[in-house]
């Protein structure tokens, strides 16, 4: 397994680049996952905002929430969803959030 | 799900360690049950003349031996003569056969699932017109009857069996995103009477999508509703069995393929609707158009369609106004496997896209005779193969800087998100977008 490093913190992450051991993260893993794989140099509060609901619906449910939600809930516009985590909700926000890689065509 | 997932890694390791002798046999049997006479005789064929191996995006992007079509044949050829040939069974090492047994598994689960997407274009170069990709997934389907589909691939199954769609989206997410997305296609189209209709007893069409759509791009959904507001369609989606994507087909386990593809017939029959259209899905249209009524032994009483046929005939019959100066920048187009070379879907996306924009390139090369995107055969549900992945989709990555395009259109999710990745790794800075997206921009309401 890959692995990806910076600020004195090593992590595990899979052949995607989602993170392995979710116990690992945290607001500094969640900096190294946007910088290293994503190529987001600084999570605004916005971003924040995005990776926080994300992460605790997942936390609750053991699921990634479906866009909807996360517009609902930030109160974001879709498309400005999309400006935040270029790569989309999927291969951006929640790897960032520490998420599994979601199953299906993501 | 993390430790699920790494639970899901170390078993799939365990499973092929600790395969028995009983595993194997019923391997061999569901393999055997899945040959036809004429597949048996193409196992019987290849002449090893080699001239499939320019034919696959594997081969050319690595130049691996293991990677050439033939190799890949020649893992089950070996087993096939071993087992259910007269000549293999007296003399094996006069013909080359082998034994199934242990040491050989994680061989074939690395070639079959992790060097193919079962795009057919070797077929295409096959001196003797084998079918290649029909014998391998007919051995992914024997692995599959034993527990030895690759993690990811078979989580989405389980998913997909469990939970009624392979995203696992509730119902009443799916419902709600809907509703969402009626208002988005309001402000759109500036019509408050405009609908997405849910569950619509007795409409002309039944549109289905791929969970991908409402799970994370769901604008895709809103541009095949404006273009269904804009043609004054009878159409409807459904609150269940509405999933296009059918992971069966790439695990080759035909049992699972039916259970999934029979949901579809199911939401017909519910429905009264007359004609089933699928999303821009390239094995969502191999699946359901031609497959499943095999795997189902069942006629079906409707038509089945992709929403390309649909758009092609609407432009046709002068229901749509387009302006393709809306769409300014020049635009390609990928020919998904499945809907192309083995769907049969050619001209159509041509027709309409050459109407919706203002320049169309081809790629070089293009309709039956192009090359997979590399996301196909479940390749982007398998993780363990993804560096692989994304070197082999160096060829397609090449293709699509050459046109010089700025736009990539794919009627095929699943190519959009392979698409997604190689303009990242290959830095194409292109825009990707649906068949039905590039319409929507150009529509005149």
């Amino acid at each position: 397994m890959p692995f990806i490093e910076g600020k004195g913190k090593k992590l595990e992450v899979n052949e995607e680049g989602f993170l392995i051991n979710p116990e690992e993260w945290n607001t500094e893993a969640a900096e190294l996952l946007a910088r290293e794989e994503e190529g987001i140099q600084k999570l605004t509060e916005d971003h924040w905002k995005v990776i926080h609901y994300i992460r605790g619906y997942y936390q609750e449910k053991k699921l990634a929430p479906m866009v909807r939600k996360v517009c609902k809930n930030t109160e974001f516009q879709l498309k400005y969803i999309y400006e935040l985590f270029p790569s989309g909700p999927a291969k951006g926000a929640c790897k960032v959030a520490g998420l599994p890689k979601p199953d299906g065509c993501v | 799900m993390n430790e699920e997932k790494k639970y899901q890694k170390d078993f799939f390791e365990d499973r092929i360690e600790n395969i028995k002798a009983e595993d194997i046999r019923k391997a061999l049997y569901v393999f055997h049950r899945k040959l036809s006479n004429q597949s048996a005789a193409y196992l019987n064929s290849c002449l090893h003349c080699g001239l499939c191996a320019d034919s696959c995006h594997y081969y050319l992007s690595t130049g691996e031996i293991p990677s050439i079509p033939a190799y890949k044949l020649s893992l089950i050829e070996k087993i096939f003569k071993k087992h259910f040939t007269l000549l293999g069974k007296r003399a094996p090492g006069w013909v080359k056969a082998k034994d199934l047994t242990k040491d050989l598994l994680p061989e074939w689960i690395d070639s079959l699932f992790g060097r193919c997407t079962l795009c057919g274009r070797c077929s295409l170069n096959c001196s003797v017109g084998l079918n290649i990709a029909y014998l391998i997934r007919a051995a992914r389907g024997a692995l599959a009857s034993v527990g030895l589909v690759p993690p990811g691939l078979q989580s989405t199954i389980n998913t997909a069996i469990l939970k009624g769609n392979s995203m696992a989206l509730p119902r009443e997410d799916w419902i709600e995103t809907v509703e969402w997305l009626a208002e988005e296609l309001r402000a759109e189209v500036n019509d408050p009477q405009a609908e997405i209709p849910l569950d619509r007893k007795g409409a002309r069409l039944l549109y289905t999508v791929n969970p991908r759509e409402p799970m994370f791009f769901p604008l895709s959904i809103v541009a095949v509703a404006k273009i269904f507001y804009a043609a004054g369609e009878s159409w409807t989606l459904s609150s269940e069995d509405y999933d296009v994507t059918n992971y069966g087909f790439h695990s080759g386990d035909d049992n699972v393929a039916a259970l999934i593809s029979g949901r579809l017939v199911r939401s017909m029959e519910k429905l009264g609707t007359q004609d089933l259209v699928l999303a821009e899905c390239g094995h969502g249209f191999n699946s359901n158009r031609w497959e499943a009524p095999e795997w189902l032994a069942k006629k079906y009483g409707f038509d089945v369609k992709s929403i390309i046929q649909i758009v092609a005939d609407y432009i046709q019959k002068g229901r749509l106004k387009l302006d393709p100066s809306r769409n300014p920048e020049p635009v390609t187009l990928q020919d998904p496997c499945h809907l192309v070379r083995l769907g049969g879907i050619v001209e159509e996306q041509r027709y309409i896209l050459k109407r919706a924009v203002a320049r169309f390139i081809e790629m070089n090369p293009n309709r039956e005779k192009n090359f997979c995107c590399g996301g196909g055969g479940g390749q982007l549900a398998m993780p363990r193969f993804a560096k692989r992945r994304l070197e082999a989709g160096k060829i397609k990555a090449d293709q699509i800087k050459e046109t010089e395009a700025k736009v990539v259109a794919s009627p095929c999710h699943n190519c959009i998100d392979q698409l997604l990745e190689l303009n990242k790794h290959f830095d194409l800075r292109v825009k990707i977008k649906t068949v039905a997206e590039i319409v929507a921009d150009a529509l005149v309401i």
